[in-house]
């Protein structure tokens, strides 16, 4: 508690010393995922127009924008799972460390085993809390090479759930309660130890306690992987991000930027107008 | 200006239509309940010669059977509510009497042979005691007592059916596979499981490579063990280590976990003694193993609950009060009736003679059709809806021969039972000579009958399954059969389940089909092979109501009725059973 303030009364202090830091380390760090002319359909409807854009290696990008504008549509396009709607159609390009994810050599099952998702409403299996954490390892065939029992704990430390389900990780995942179920499927996606964790409003379905928990869970894990979220809340993505998206109605790009830069000093009025609430 | 002139109105809005529609809708329900009632109520009578028994002997089972029953409901129903309850019987039964009165006069007076006390019991005690018992079951006690009482019956029905499968099944062939295949198979996995040594990975080859010895060896063995041996170390063993098991991992005492494990192996034994010594089958050491298993196993965790153990009562006031009641008629000399349905009628072949006739013959094709049909439709089932649902898309080419499937299934199930048993004849009885009326020509037959009720039933529990789980699975890199494998198929298996059951009742009473592929309506000895001549219930049933003698027409076949409405009930209520805890789990 005491370190959440202390991080809290920190960035409200420094903003001008963290604002240099980070910028010097977007120049310096790696893209991980790029988009290059990303143009999404489904059917007739455009939900993706012309995207350009690129996210940094460990740092946490927000995708922010009213609803219907594209920002679920961009994500769920990077692991490939857009390929389960049969009149979806996507044009341009999403780089993963320079490879084209839509390539005819991509088998989508093996690019979502480097990019774990967590979704919206928490999602665990019906099977005990161990399982669901192991689930990753089994299905991947990572099983038979690691320490499984030794896995699950460092995921479930990693989503910060350990301490309250160590002394039950055989009973079932579904009698949590939905913040622990959402760090649950945190721990999920991060146990097959994944590159890009993509995450599709994580906290909206939850309360604002067990929302902040997640926030600051986010934190930690972008030292080891590189996040990108989709949210509603402007104060979160203002609270979490490194960089910030905003996509407008249409799927249009229309300001990418620092997070810092886009919430004082966006360079488009329609940014501006939104995040101040007066559209969208 | 409307508000002014006109003054606001709130006076009742018509519903006659609605009342009436209620009315008439309830009116035909209670309607087609109580005919269908007062047809079971005959068919009852005719069973158990109710008609013959006397007042005394009516009395007796009374005092010593339904009022304990009933009072033992009542504790178990619990004091908080219990004048509630008095009060709320009282009323219902006041009413039950003044239905049943109307109802009786109209509908029952006119069946013979039926006596007023007789009436009494059917309208006024049973309702009551259903009733009550209803209520008793969601109590702790009674909960207990419904449960063992449930799982001594499941364990009877499920030891019965075993051993007639090993009438039919060659149980040498499975002495030598469960000896070569099976038993060092599962000690390697155990042992690769607990000792985390890889020893583990050659269960399978080793189990696959014992069961093909076993099947090259059966016809090379010259001796075997007895049959009682074959029972104990082939059954009893393996029931008992199961039942020790899953005790131990609950609750991680080894004595208990021994214990229950201990305890099927001595009732087995003691019944191989039994066996040997007077008793005839030694089917009976099977069903001691699959009744003491669960039962130890469900009394050792109400015991650790320690929660509404007074509900052992039940099982011991309903044998007890039967012996009871039994002994006291026999002392006395009230005059019995003389039950059709008994359990010489349950062993017996069929007979000339009414009062030797049994069904035994025909229950154990019964037992053999529905266990090969349970297995084909199940999987072929399965297999279809699994492709349906999972494997196919909307659109494309894909997606119409998809939706064709779909509708062509859907109007399959409607195809009237005859037609079926039309194609078995062509199809597995001449074309592909499985034979006229054997058990693989029936099996398959009316395994094709059901097929469609399965698969729509289990396309319905797998789209049940949440689109949610498929996502999170998907997007953690597992394949679609992953996917189906290890989330959908094991989150939709009760409901598959349900359907299957509900689906194999109807397999079961099916008699048209039997009757076009020429199964036999008599046969004389159990069949001794899936290639031989059988018959099933229905047939026999069928085959009775048209002899001349009214014994058989009325008594046998009432008795035959009964015992298949018996099976028919009982499954259901396993399917029943299933979807609530597969709600309950959700």
């Amino acid at each position: 508690m005491s370190q959440n303030e202390l991080t809290e009364t920190d960035s409200l202090i420094t903003t001008e010393v963290q604002t240099e830091t980070r910028e010097e380390t977007t120049t310096t760090t790696d893209t991980v995922i790029e988009t290059d002319g990303l143009s999404v359909y489904y059917g007739d409807e455009q939900a993706l127009s012309d995207v350009t854009m690129e996210m940094p290696e460990n740092q946490v990008t927000a995708l922010i924008g009213p609803s219907g504008c594209g920002k679920s549509t961009l994500l769920r396009s990077i692991n490939r799972m857009n390929d389960q709607i049969d009149s979806c159609r996507v044009e341009g390009e999403i780089g993963f460390w320079g490879k084209n994810v839509y390539d005819s050599d991509v088998d989508p099952v093996a690019l979502r085993r480097k990019i774990g998702m967590v979704f919206q409403e928490p999602n665990p299996f019906p099977k005990s809390i161990y399982d669901n954490v192991a689930y990753g390892l089994r299905v991947q065939g990572l099983d038979s090479e690691v320490d499984v029992d030794e896995e699950v704990e460092r995921a479930l430390k990693g989503a910060a759930l350990w301490d309250e389900v160590k002394d039950q990780l055989h009973s079932s995942g579904l009698d949590l309660s939905g913040g622990q179920q959402q760090r649950l499927c945190i721990a999920r996606a991060i146990a097959p130890d994944p590159e890009v964790i993509l995450m599709d409003e994580p906290t909206s379905a939850l309360d604002p306690v067990a929302a902040s928990k997640i926030e600051d869970l986010i934190d930690e894990l972008v030292e080891e992987y590189t996040v990108i979220i989709v949210t509603h809340n402007m104060q979160q993505a203002a609270r979490i991000s490194d960089r910030t998206a905003v996509f407008l109605t249409g799927g249009e790009l229309v300001e990418f930027d620092d997070t810092q830069k886009i919430f004082e000093n966006p360079e488009d009025q329609r940014v501006e107008d939104y995040i101040t609430g007066k559209f969208g | 200006m409307a508000v002014e002139t006109e003054q606001m109105d709130f006076s009742q809005v018509s519903r006659t239509k609605g009342i009436i529609f209620r009315y008439l809708s309830l009116g035909a329900s209670v309607f087609g309940i109580l005919t269908l009632g007062a047809l079971l109520v005959y068919v009852f009578l005719d069973a158990f010669d109710l008609s013959s028994a006397s007042p005394e002997w009516l009395l007796t089972y009374f005092v010593t059977l339904v009022l304990p029953l009933t009072g033992f409901c009542l504790y178990s129903v619990g004091d908080r509510e219990f004048a509630q309850r008095i009060v709320g019987t009282l009323a219902v039964g006041l009413v039950a009497v003044a239905v049943g009165f109307t109802a009786f006069e109209t509908l029952i007076r006119p069946i013979p042979r039926l006596t007023w006390p007789l009436a009494y019991m059917f309208l006024v005690a049973t309702p009551v005691i259903g009733y009550t018992l209803f209520r008793a079951i969601h109590e702790p006690a009674g909960n207990v007592g419904f449960g063992l009482l449930g799982r001594l019956l499941a364990g009877l029905g499920v030891g019965i059916a075993i051993g007639m499968l090993f009438h039919v099944f060659d149980h040498r062939l499975w002495f030598l596979v469960y000896t070569l295949g099976i038993f060092p198979s599962a000690v390697l996995y155990v042992v690769g499981a607990t000792r985390e040594s890889s020893v583990g990975r050659f269960a399978l080859p080793v189990g696959i490579v014992g069961t093909l010895a076993a099947v090259f060896l059966r016809d090379v063995i010259r001796t075997y063990p007895t049959d009682q041996l074959v029972y104990l170390w082939g059954i009893v063993l393996p029931v008992a280590a199961v039942a020790g098991a899953i005790v131990y991992t609950r609750s991680e005492d080894k004595r208990t976990a021994g214990v229950v494990g201990i305890v099927p192996l001595v009732a087995g034994g003691a019944g191989m003694a039994l066996g040997s010594a007077s008793l005839p089958e030694a089917a009976v050491v099977i069903v001691l193993a699959m009744t003491t298993a669960p039962i130890a196993v469900f009394l050792q965790k109400k015991v650790a609950a320690g929660d509404g153990l007074e509900g052992l009562i039940l099982p011991v006031i309903l044998v007890g009060g039967s012996l009871a009641g039994a002994a006291i008629v026999s002392t006395v000399g009230f005059p019995a009736p003389d039950p059709w349905l008994d359990f010489s009628y349950l062993t017996n072949a069929p007979s000339r003679n009414a009062v030797e006739a049994g069904l035994y013959p025909a229950i154990v094709g019964s037992v053999i059709i529905i266990a090969l049909v349970a297995i084909i439709s199940f999987v072929l089932g399965v297999a279809t809806a699994v492709f349906l649902e999972e494997y196919t898309s909307s659109t494309g080419i894909v997606g119409a021969i998809t939706r064709i499937i779909q509708v062509n299934i859907a109007n399959l199930a409607a195809v009237p039972s005859v037609v079926y048993g039309l194609l078995g004849l062509g199809l597995f009885a001449n074309l592909l000579g499985f034979g006229l009326g054997t058990a693989v020509t029936a099996g398959l037959t009316l395994s094709f009958l059901i097929l469609p009720i399965t698969i729509v039933s289990a396309q319905e529990a797998i789209r049940g399954v949440p689109d949610s789980m498929r996502r999170g699975s998907e997007a953690m890199g597992a394949t679609r059969w992953q996917t189906t494998k290890n989330v959908v198929l094991p989150q939709a298996f009760s409901g598959i389940l349900t359907g299957v059951i509900l689906a194999l009742g109807r397999a079961i009473g099916e008699t048209a089909p039997l009757l076009m592929i020429g199964a036999a309506t008599t046969v004389f000895n159990p069949p001794s092979s899936l290639w031989s001549k059988f018959s099933a219930m229905p047939m026999q049933v069928f085959a009775w109501s048209g002899f001349p003698q009214e014994e058989f027409r009325y008594g046998v076949v009432a008795a035959g009725v009964v015992t298949l409405l018996i099976v028919l009930l009982g499954m259901n209520a396993t399917a029943i059973v299933l979807r609530n805890r597969s709600e309950s789990d959700a």
